[in-house]
């Protein structure tokens, strides 16, 4: 397990620059997510890393050792790709056993390791099978254990369980996470998908639509205090609401257009964070309150109207419409079979949110 | 009426495919069958009368006529091999280096001699490779041929009307393989620490293989009952299996033994094909065995 540094690294395809100025510390030992929508650059990040391609400039650490220049087969750095890449002409077993066989490993040692691993991903009774037998879930394993039997110091997940139904998906999430537990090898996990990458990572980066990385941290940093708002948009559902921010005393205020004050608290001062600036602020929808009686225990409320019920088993969405038009989006936890209050459609609902949930955003 | 309605509208292919089914039976499978006949049996003009008899079969055995079929699948096995040498690079070369703007036009350029017949392409190498030929005065002057050598009447000039005529029969289908070869299963290999080298021989040429077997296949059968090339290039130093074949039907008028001998090389060849497909199976097989030996 080593880490990975990117140095000011740039790519470019056809003439598009796909990737400019990247720089990026993955540390050693640690599941990382790399997440960004479609077409950021961040399959094109992993191969530069993996060595399927070349940088057109920049250095590209693993550990202290500049690993720009060196093959793709020196680099102890092995992937899983999307679609498998299984050989189709080599069993479950010599599938697995590839690597090893390119370095000459010995026979007996080769069959110990290659059983460990096969066991390790639950493949066991399998090892006879061709790729093309396989379920989508086995042949993820198979994979799998085709890329960590070399004992590599990184491996690259390249939406790996994309093609997988979910309920397959999540239990392979999980299995990754054990896995990653185990061998504590550094995995760099590329994902478009919020959820697979909020479930694995200690640490992920956002990358955005330019091929920029938007922020670094833990998914709890990134879900609850967002740096801008695409990051808040793209990870998690939000409520995003326009106003003008106002201080008043040292306390800050945003005002939003028919709707009035709304109390805010920013951790960190930042230098956009002037009176009178415009200003987005975002609220997750699973914190605000809604209620048909009056609380007074929050610092801010709202009136509206429930446009749209949508009930998803363990909580329901209301859509909520303000009285400047703008509608809100509200999760709320079904925690009992017979819940005290009803909401219907078009009741007049009360909307309530503590400023501490409140995220500030430059406009 | 249903019946007919249910024919025209289910089973379409089967009744388009009627024309070609008659024809084969008509123009293959009953001459054929004929052929099997005439050899079987024997006419006595004391008797007046066929007779079943394996006569011409024994006759076949005889050294002299085996030789012409061993030289025969000689032949086609040193051609399809030849072929093989030669058109793997060619195919490898299309298709991995090549980027596809360019195949086509490549393609095209290696399906062209084939547009123009067998017999004008036969002659082409016929006026290159005789004695007062292009090809022959300029090694004749250079000093590379002795002048009491020929290029024309020997195994070479079989062997180079055979390959330049069949060539394309080998390259195509490894084109093929190759070209729809994922290239993700280049990469995943070259990921786990193979360099070339080892990639084409662990991944490459293994999932060819399809392709060398097919390609092998296209060669080795016209090559083996080929009868034209032998004779104009290879003047009669050689005899084999096909031009045998003409000689007894044409001129020798003898029915039986001709018959015999096509059916005896058409056995070999529906034998060799066979054998194929079974060490293609076995093949399989056998790997899968290997890792079940290394489990216990």
């Amino acid at each position: 397990m080593r880490s990975i540094k990117i140095e000011n690294i740039s790519k470019a395809y056809d003439g598009e620059l796909i990737l400019e100025n990247l720089s990026l510390e993955i540390p050693a030992g640690q599941f990382f997510a790399l997440l960004g929508p479609s077409g950021c650059g961040k399959t094109s990040l992993l191969r530069l890393i993996a060595g399927l391609e070349s940088v057109d400039s920049g250095k590209i650490y693993l550990g202290d050792q500049d690993i720009t220049d060196q093959p793709i087969y020196e680099r102890r750095i092995n992937t899983v790709f999307q679609q498998y890449a299984l050989f189709p002409h080599l069993t479950v077993f010599e599938n697995v056993a590839y690597s090893l066989r390119i370095k000459g490993v010995k026979e007996a040692s080769l069959r110990e390791k290659v059983y460990d691993v096969i066991k390790m991903v639950r493949l066991n009774g399998l090892e006879n099978k061709f790729p093309r037998s396989l379920s989508g879930g086995q042949q993820q394993r198979v994979a799998l254990a085709r890329a960590i039997v070399s004992e590599p110091e990184v491996l690259l997940l390249d939406e790996p369980l994309a093609a997988l139904d979910l309920k397959l998906k999540e239990e392979m999430l999980i299995e990754l996470i054990d896995l990653q537990d185990k061998l504590r090898t550094t995995f760099i996990y590329v994902t478009h998908d919020q959820f697979e990458a909020l479930t694995v990572a200690d640490k992920m980066a956002i990358m955005h639509t330019n091929g920029g990385i938007e922020q670094l941290g833990t998914p709890k940093q990134i879900y609850e205090f967002p740096v801008s708002r695409f990051v808040a948009n793209f990870v998690g559902n939000t409520n995003i609401i326009e106003g003008t921010l106002k201080d008043s005393e040292g306390k800050k205020f945003v005002d939003v257009a028919g709707l009035g004050l709304f109390s805010v608290d920013a951790p960190v001062e930042k230098a956009w964070m002037v009176p009178s600036n415009n200003v987005y602020m975002s609220v997750r929808p699973e914190k605000i309150f809604i209620s048909k009686k009056g609380r007074t225990e929050f610092s801010n409320h709202l009136e509206g109207i429930v446009t749209d019920i949508i009930y998803y088993g363990r909580s329901t969405q209301y859509n909520v419409r303000l009285k400047n038009e703008q509608r809100l989006m509200v999760f709320e936890q079904n925690e009992e079979h017979f819940p005290q209050e009803s909401i219907d459609y078009y009741d007049k609902v009360n909307l309530y949110f503590q400023k501490e949930n409140v995220v500030l955003l430059e406009y | 009426m249903k019946f007919i309605r249910k024919l025209f509208t289910e089973e379409t292919a089967f009744i388009f495919s009627c024309p070609a089914f008659l024809w084969e039976f008509l123009f293959l499978y009953l001459p054929l069958t004929a052929l099997a006949m005439y050899s079987f049996f024997v006419y006595s003009p004391v008797l007046q009368k066929f007779t079943f008899s394996i006569h011409y079969y024994l006759q076949v055995l005889d050294t002299l006529y085996f030789r012409a079929i061993l030289n025969s699948l000689i032949l086609a096995s040193a051609t399809a091999f030849v072929c093989f040498i030669i058109a793997y690079p060619v195919a490898f070369f299309l298709a991995m280096r090549i980027t596809p703007k360019y195949r086509s036009f490549f393609l095209f350029t290696l399906i062209l001699p084939s547009w123009t017949s067998l017999v004008i392409q036969i002659y082409a190498w016929f006026f290159l490779l005789e004695k007062e030929g292009f090809l022959s005065q300029i090694l004749y002057t250079l000093g590379i041929l002795p002048q009491s050598a020929h290029l024309l009447n020997n195994y070479f000039s079989i062997m180079v009307g055979m390959v330049s005529c069949f060539l394309p029969f080998m390259i195509l289908p490894i084109y093929v393989t190759l070209d729809k070869m994922d290239p993700e299963l280049l990469e995943a290999s070259a990921d786990l620490g193979a360099n070339r080298t080892d990639t084409f021989k662990r991944v490459i040429f293994p999932l060819s293989l399809p392709g060398v077997y097919t390609g092998f296949l296209l060669v080795f059968i016209p090559v083996f009952g080929e009868f034209a090339i032998p004779s104009m290039l290879g003047g009669s130093t050689y005899v084999f299996w096909g031009s045998l074949i003409v000689d007894k039907f044409l001129r020798a008028r003898d029915w039986p033994f001709g018959a015999a001998l096509a059916i005896v090389g058409i056995m070999l060849i529906v034998l060799i094909i066979l054998s194929f497909v079974m060490i293609g199976r076995l093949m399989t097989h056998l790997r899968t065995i290997k890792v079940v030996k290394n489990k216990n």
